[in-house]
């Protein structure tokens, strides 16, 4: 497979070369990859990692001189707000990643973030701390200073390749391109006075400098909070304004949200402690400004002005109000252009000392050039790349887009736009491509079908991929009879392609797929009902819980479409919601373990109970075919006996006859009702002298 | 023939009054017509009497009654005036005699106290149970009657009454019925309780007489069970009869005529027919209506399924189904739902029977609010047994508990490490875990050998760098060797004995001919001899290369069995003196017993393994729950002895005369086997659930587990000889002996109905389990930002309404 890729390299390098005449070819500053990753963030660290594990041939390109650089400027207040709980009373590698949001995938148990933060909300000077660790130790390939300015792709018979150009002219010819250069062009819209506003990126974090200041922000993100939080016990007054209403991450289950970390304002707003949060659009609204004297009634007399007098303000306004009137001019700006003039009670009538635009970021999208030029996605206002459901860019086969920019498949709803959730979606994304380019079919365990209660019942305990990767990536269970496949963190929306990226074959016993989901949330986030206990209701479960879908054949690309509202998954031929846990473990016999086996049972159309050995023993000597625990354990020598205090709560509870069990007491040795098996023959008390 | 005279003779007894009333058919004997009448060899019943006093009096009329009944029935019955004629035996004794005798021809078939007999029904009843004894079944137990079913599965159907005192009019109705029908059905006769339960009667004991029907003969599948229907009626004769015919005609019959024309059978038999009417289009779904309809109104309304498009018919439409009751008009009427028919016959117009359906119908309701309910009890006997230990902590502080910093060092320590992986949510597991700590007890001296397991619900990268998929596992880490999977049964006496016999080293090399010996006598290493008394000997000739094939195999059986090597010149002294060729393997079962010698041909580790687990298989095994599989895998029909706990010279007998079949090799095609049901009791329940009882002990059964599925039962008259064993098989060969029993051939599907969560979803919140309409478009329902609509200056329409008269209405959240 690593020919058929050098022969696909070789063969787009010659078309290149051909469709381009100009270019230098024979240039020694051409580099030829297999995989170039764009970006030494998180994402494209954490690509590196799969790629070198794999030994495939790559390289990580960043235009800065360390990894991580975003981390050094964002969050401007720097405290990130990823958990990095170290403390869990567990002791599960895996089920600790469900609680430590920073940390990378690696095979190595000590390369956690916690080494280099013990705070809950870690400093921000800590990441980029991190990733240098990360990428260090792991030895992961990565050329910093390469400025890619420029990237153009070569289709040959629909198989795309592509060319990278740095500040140095040098190119970089890549068979697979994975883009993980994140968001960092700050989101601006662009209204009247947009440009009389400071950005997130420049303002000041000094909080002195706000003092008595009354300042508006537009947006009710994070980062507009992080900024009011840091200038609360400053600021005279301040004003959040942005089309939405705040949506917070404790109700709405998306981290993206308002985290409850920067929400201090929500509380002086509450208590009517002089700042506010105001709805309204920003493409119609004007920025002006205004002196302080212009349109008082000139009395004649000349006061000579103070600096405050002369201090400059702001106004909200609409470009309507403004009659034609170019805002920035500021010099003639009259009473009526301001709303306060026509609605005495207009909410944001006072003057500002400052505007503060917090709308987020957008992905760089002016790099990609001709055949390589990436769609907008239809979510988040065009600010991220439209990508299929495994991640490569749609209409640019070969290119896939990581990481932060790759959350347009889940937004406002997962974590793919986080570090603890795109970590997953990488390591899917890494085993699509040795699916594709290397035919190595997605890693799966083969088990019996009598342990896959036990099995599920262990991911969905302790996996965090499908825990923080909730609705996006979930197990697929292939049913095969006696046996199946467990496949680990497929991404779901991707089933109806499933066989081609996963090199795995659906049988006719069909599939299952394991995914977490929070629920309807139609109840109040703190109010009462808020937690279903009872099995029978599981589907009405609010909080994160496990989700089993039953498919006889792989669900076609329409049915995904047409998938009920707010499902991740169409409707399947039967489904099973564990109910949620206060503790998050799905492990009890009556709520969780029999209510799953006994939907596995109808899945599978057998009977999945497990059976002391003599009920074993019963049931093979009475039964053309006795029960598959009986089949695969006992029948194969390897059956479970019990023991008699086990066997007296068995017969009480009248599921074994009465007799059973109770074996009447000989005296030769310990274990004087364990007779010899086979192999070591029969010791028998009866004489056989012939 | 059989039909049409048994519904005279029915129709005899609905007019009650067959020939002339008056005249007795009491036969009044004298000594010699007595003698006369018994050497005609006719069924007579017959009482000797001396006195009479007023309680003889009456029964005496009874008796005449009774006469005239059974006449019918070709039972003769008389008396003998003792007192006139004294006949031997009979007239002897007491002054007032008590007893009636059943004779056919001169042998006594039963005889009555008179107080039993007491008056005609309980004559009849009596007298033609005792005559019906071989052809009416009287069964107790749910699995008698199982048994019963098998038998006639595909075959018959069966009539089954439930009386509860015998004598009574509903026990003459029955065995009169069974009298006249029971060549075509087998009946049967219960008065126990447990069988009510079986067909689904909730209290047993407010039950009067009762008669079902099972419908056997229909049932192709000998897993599936027999549909029955209950007759709603009392029992009565006619009532019996009007059933039975109700059973053997069509569930469904259908007509191209309106309702007054139609004619089927159920006119004559004076039983409610309802009407239902379809039309081409929607033939088929009406047809499986009117059949579940019918199926449930099964033995009390015939129903006709009438196709509205023959132009014979001329109901108008309005009406979708009409009833006519016996001796009444047709009453038309529409129908919206299946219920209200059910409802309609059931409780409007069977107002007789009413108050005994609310009951069954309370029951049903009750049924299913159980039913979920009863989902919260665990039916899994390991998960049950468990959970019922949930408040006993088990000390395992005995047993290394291993992390993921402490694993590798434990795992490459001197001697045998054994590591148990479990996860405490898998009930195996957590009872296993018991039997583990019992084992590390039992090896608390033992040197050598050290216990400890991982908890893979913590330490999952433990389990997961050891390739742990199935749970729980036992693994045995030797220093410098590969990790060896436990495959034995998860026991403490199993693994305790593999323990001990992993000691050994496998294969045991052997320098002399006085070791050889030794080792096959079982001195060496004598203290494992009571583990397994079964050793083998490899034997090879020095320059053979294929040794290391025995060692690699030997390896692999370490644990299991104990396997010697001897690689030396006396080998071929050895192979002489057993008269086989090198190499060679020696089997001894301990001192003293032949010892088996085979011949080995090269093949690869895998082949020499299964051949040496097959050549320690015993010929003649005892059965036990831990050596089953072995004998299972060979496939072969089990003649199976069943022992009972005690020592009998019986059994030794028993066991003895098969050993002495199997010598002659008659028995190859079978695995002669016994199983001691003092040590195994669930073999108990094996032999009940062949055949339908326990019967004496010993008893030999010949199960063609992997073949067919019939179970034969060697007839316990007989007497078990090498001899009888060998032609009751060949009987069996030959389809010349009817089989007692069934292996059942059923699926084990899931054990209890479905919980569906999409049929509650589409319940409760209709339209949020569908599928979106291709319509609507996709994904605009996520992530839509609420605030927009109240947003002036925002978009679309509000834009255009904003002027400087209406300013901005801002609004706060």
């Amino acid at each position: 497979m690593e020919l058929v890729l050098a022969f696909l390299c070789l063969l787009s390098f010659i078309s290149l070369v051909l469709s381009v005449p100009g270019h230098h070819h024979g240039d020694n500053s051409t580099h030829h990859h297999d995989y170039c990753v764009l970006g030494a963030g998180p994402a494209g660290l954490q690509m590196g990692y799969f790629l070198s594990r794999s030994q495939r041939d790559y390289i990580i390109l960043e235009r800065n001189a360390g990894p991580g650089s975003f981390f050094q400027k964002y969050p401007r207040h720097r405290k990130l707000i990823s958990i990095n709980k170290i403390y869990t009373g567990r002791q599960n590698k895996e089920f600790n990643l469900r609680h430590d949001w920073n940390s990378l995938l690696s095979d190595r148990p000590d390369l956690l973030f916690q080494r280099v933060s013990r705070d809950l909300y870690p400093e921000a000077d800590t990441y980029p701390l991190y990733l240098s660790m990360f990428e260090s130790e792991l030895g992961l390939k990565v050329k910093y200073r390469t400025d890619v300015g420029r990237i153009r792709a070569s289709d040959l018979a629909g198989n795309k390749s592509y060319i990278l150009t740095d500040q140095h002219g040098t190119d970089y010819k890549c068979r697979v391109l994975l883009v993980s250069t994140g968001l960092w062009v700050p989101e601006q819209v662009d209204f009247v006075g947009s440009d009389l506003v400071e950005g997130y990126e420049s303002v000041s974090t000094d909080p002195e400098e706000y003092k008595d200041q009354a300042v508006l922000i537009l947006g009710k993100g994070n980062s507009a909070f992080e900024t009011a939080q840091s200038i609360l016990g400053r600021a005279s007054r301040i004003h959040l304004y942005s089309p939405s209403p705040v949506r917070l991450a404790w109700q709405t289950h998306y981290v993206g949200d308002l985290r409850a970390v920067n929400n201090e304002l929500l509380d002086t707003y509450q208590l009517k402690s002089l700042d506010g949060l105001v709805e309204g659009g920003l493409e119609d609204i004007a920025i002006v400004r205004r002196r302080r004297e212009e349109g008082k009634m000139r009395t004649g007399k000349k006061r000579p002005a103070t600096s405050s007098d002369r201090k400059e303000q702001f106004y909200l306004t609409l470009s309507e109000l403004l009659d034609g009137h170019d805002g920035n001019k500021g010099a003639n700006i009259t009473a009526e252009n301001l709303p306060g003039y026509h609605d005495d009670n207009f909410s944001l009538r006072q003057p500002y000392d400052r505007v503060i635009r917090c709308l987020g970021f957008r992905f760089n999208f002016t790099i990609f050039d001709g055949l390589a030029r990436l769609p907008h996605s239809t979510c988040a206002r065009g600010r991220l790349p439209a990508v299929t459901a495994w991640y490569e860019g749609r209409g640019t086969s070969n290119l896939f887009i990581l990481g932060t920019a790759a959350h347009s498949r889940d937004y406002r709803t997962s974590a793919g736009g986080f570090i603890h959730g795109f970590r997953y979606t990488v390591r899917a994304v890494h085993k699509v491509l040795e699916q594709r380019y290397h035919n190595n079919a997605w890693p799966a365990t083969r088990l019996s079908t009598s342990q896959l209660l036990s099995w599920i019942l262990k991911r969905v305990n302790e996996a965090s991929g499908p825990y923080q990767m909730f609705g996006v990536l979930g197990d697929i269970i292939l049913l095969q009879g006696a046996h199946c496949e467990y496949l680990e963190e497929f991404p779901v929306q991707a089933l109806p392609h499933f066989s081609a990226l996963s090199g795995r074959r659906i049988s006719e016993h069909g599939l299952l797929v394991v995914v977490m989901q929070y629920g309807l949330n139609h109840t109040n986030t703190l109010g009462p009902g808020r937690a279903e206990s009872e099995w029978t209701k599981a589907w009405k479960s609010n909080f994160l819980h496990p989700v089993i879908y039953y498919y006889p054949t792989l669900p076609t690309e329409k049915d995904m479409r047409q998938r009920p509202v707010g499902w991740p998954l169409p409707r399947p031929n039967a489904v099973h919601h564990m109910v949620e846990d206060f503790l998050t473990e799905w492990d009890q016999p009556i709520s969780h373990s029999q209510p799953l086996r006994r939907f596995l049972e109808y899945c599978l159309k057998t009977d999945l109970r497990a059976f002391y050995a003599e009920s074993c023993f019963r049931l093979s000597l009475t039964n053309h075919k006795p029960p598959l625990f009986c089949r695969q354990g006992y029948l194969n020598k390897e059956g479970f006996v019990g023991n008699s205090h086990l066997w007296q709560h068995a017969r009480e509870a009248g599921l074994m006859p009465a007799h059973q069990g109770s074996v009447i007491p000989a005296d030769d040795g310990l274990f004087s009702e364990y007779l010899p098996h086979a192999g070591a023959a029969v010791t028998s008390t009866i004489d056989f002298d012939l | 023939m059989c039909g049409i005279s048994a519904v005279a003779l029915l129709l005899c007894f609905i007019s009650a009054q067959c020939g002339s009333p008056d005249a007795s058919r009491l036969v009044e004997h004298t000594a010699q017509s007595f003698r006369d009448a018994v050497l005609s060899g006719k069924t007579s019943f017959i009482y000797f009497g001396k006195h009479v006093n007023p309680a003889i009096k009456a029964f005496i009329e009874q008796l005449e009654m009774s006469a005239h009944a059974l006449e019918d029935y070709g039972i003769v019955v008389g008396k003998v005036n003792c007192s006139k004629d004294s006949v031997e035996k009979y007239c002897t004794g007491e002054e007032v005699m008590k007893k009636t005798y059943l004779f056919r021809g001169a042998d006594v078939l039963r005889s009555f106290d008179i107080d039993t007999v007491f008056d005609v029904n309980a004559i009849v009843s009596h007298v033609l149970f005792s005559v019906l004894f071989t052809e009416v079944r009287y069964v107790h137990t749910p699995a008698e009657l199982l048994a019963v079913e098998r038998a006639a599965k595909g075959k018959m159907d069966i009539v089954m009454g439930h009386i509860q005192v015998l004598g009574l009019p509903e026990h003459r109705a029955l065995m009169e019925a069974a009298f006249v029908y029971g060549a075509k059905y087998q009946f049967v006769q219960t008065t126990g309780a447990p069988l009510l339960k079986h067909l689904g009667v909730a209290d047993p004991t407010s039950v009067q007489a009762r008669l079902w029907f099972l419908h056997c003969r229909g049932v192709a599948h000998r897993s599936e069970p027999c549909p029955h229907t209950l007759m709603r009626k009392p029992l009565t004769t006619i009532n019996i009869h009007t059933f039975l015919q109700l059973m053997e005609a069509p569930l469904l019959t259908e007509a191209a005529v309106d309702p007054d024309e139609v004619k089927v059978v159920y006119n004559h038999l004076n039983v409610p027919l309802l009407f239902l009417f379809t039309q081409s289009e929607t033939l088929q779904l009406d047809r499986d209506t009117a059949e579940s309809v019918a199926r449930r109104l099964r033995g009390e309304v015939g129903v006709v399924l009438i196709h509205r498009d023959s132009h014979r018919v001329k109901t108008p439409l309005k009406h979708n189904a009409a009833y006519r009751l016996p001796q009444e008009e047709v009453r038309y009427f529409s129908l919206k739902k299946v219920e209200e028919l059910i409802d309609l016959f059931r409780e409007q117009l069977f107002q007789g029977t009413e108050e005994e359906e609310e009951e069954e119908e309370e029951e049903e309701e009750e049924e299913q609010d159980d039913r979920w309910s009863s989902l919260d009890v665990l039916d899994d006997e390991v998960a049950e047994s468990v959970y019922r230990d949930r408040g006993v902590m088990l000390d395992t502080e005995a047993v290394t508990k291993l992390t993921a910093e402490t694993f590798s060092a434990a795992v490459t320590q001197n001697g045998l490490m054994v590591v148990l992986f479990y996860v405490k949510w898998d009930a195996v597991c957590v009872a296993f875990l018991q039997s583990y700590v019992e084992v590390d007890d039992a090896l608390d001296d033992v040197s050598g050998i050290e216990l400890a397991y991982v908890d893979c619900g913590e330490w999952t990268v433990v389990c997961s760098d050891q390739n742990i998929t199935s749970f729980p596992s036992v693994l045995l880490y030797r220093p410098s060797e590969v990790p060896q999977r436990y495959r034995g049964m998860l026991g403490t006496g199993s693994l305790h004995r593999f323990l001990l016999l992993s000691q050994v080293p496998s294969p045991t090399s052997l320098s002399s001919s006085a070791e050889v010996l030794s080792f096959l006598e079982g001195d060496l290493y004598n203290t494992n001899s009571a583990l397994s008394p079964v050793r083998v000997l490899g034997l090879y000739s020095p320059a053979d290369t294929d040794v290391v094939v025995f060692e690699e195999a030997a390896k692999s059986l370490r644990g299991e069995t104990l396997l010697g090597l001897f690689v030396h010149e006396e080998a071929e002294r050895w192979a002489e003196e057993h008269s086989v060729t090198l190499p060679a393997l020696l089997v001894s079962r301990g001192p003293g017993i032949l010892r088996e010698a085979h011949s080995l041909h090269s093949s690869t580790p895998q082949e020499l393994i299964s051949y040496i687990q097959s050549t320690t298989l015993d010929p003649f095994p005892e059965l036990t729950v831990e050596n089953l599989p072995w004998y299972l895998e060979l496939e072969k029909p089990l003649l199976l002895l069943f022992v009972g706990a005690e020592e009998s010279t019986e059994t030794d007998q028993s066991l003895k005369e098969i050993q002495k079949a199997q010598s002659t090799r008659q028995l190859d095609s079978s695995l002669p086997c016994w199983i001691h049901l003092g040590r195994t009791p669930a073999g108990r329940s094996v032999l009940e659930a062949y055949l339908g009882f326990v019967p004496p002990l010993p008893a030999l059964v010949l199960s063609q587990l992997a073949t067919g599925g019939e179970v034969f039962h060697f007839p316990p008259e007989r007497p078990l000889l090498a001899g009888t064993i060998v032609q009751w098989l060949k009987r069996i060969d030959d389809g010349q002996e009817q089989p007692a029993g069934v292996v059942s051939d059923a699926v084990w599907g899931p054990p209890v109905p479905f919980y569906d969560f999409l049929a509650v979803m589409d319940e409760e919140a209709p339209g949020y389990a569908a599928q979106r309409s291709p319509k609507t478009k996709p994904g605009g329902k996520r992530g839509s930002e609420r605030g927009q609509e109240r947003n002036p200056a925002g978009r679309g329409e509000t834009e255009t309404a904003f002027n400087p008269q209406t300013p901005p209405a801002h609004t706060e959240l």
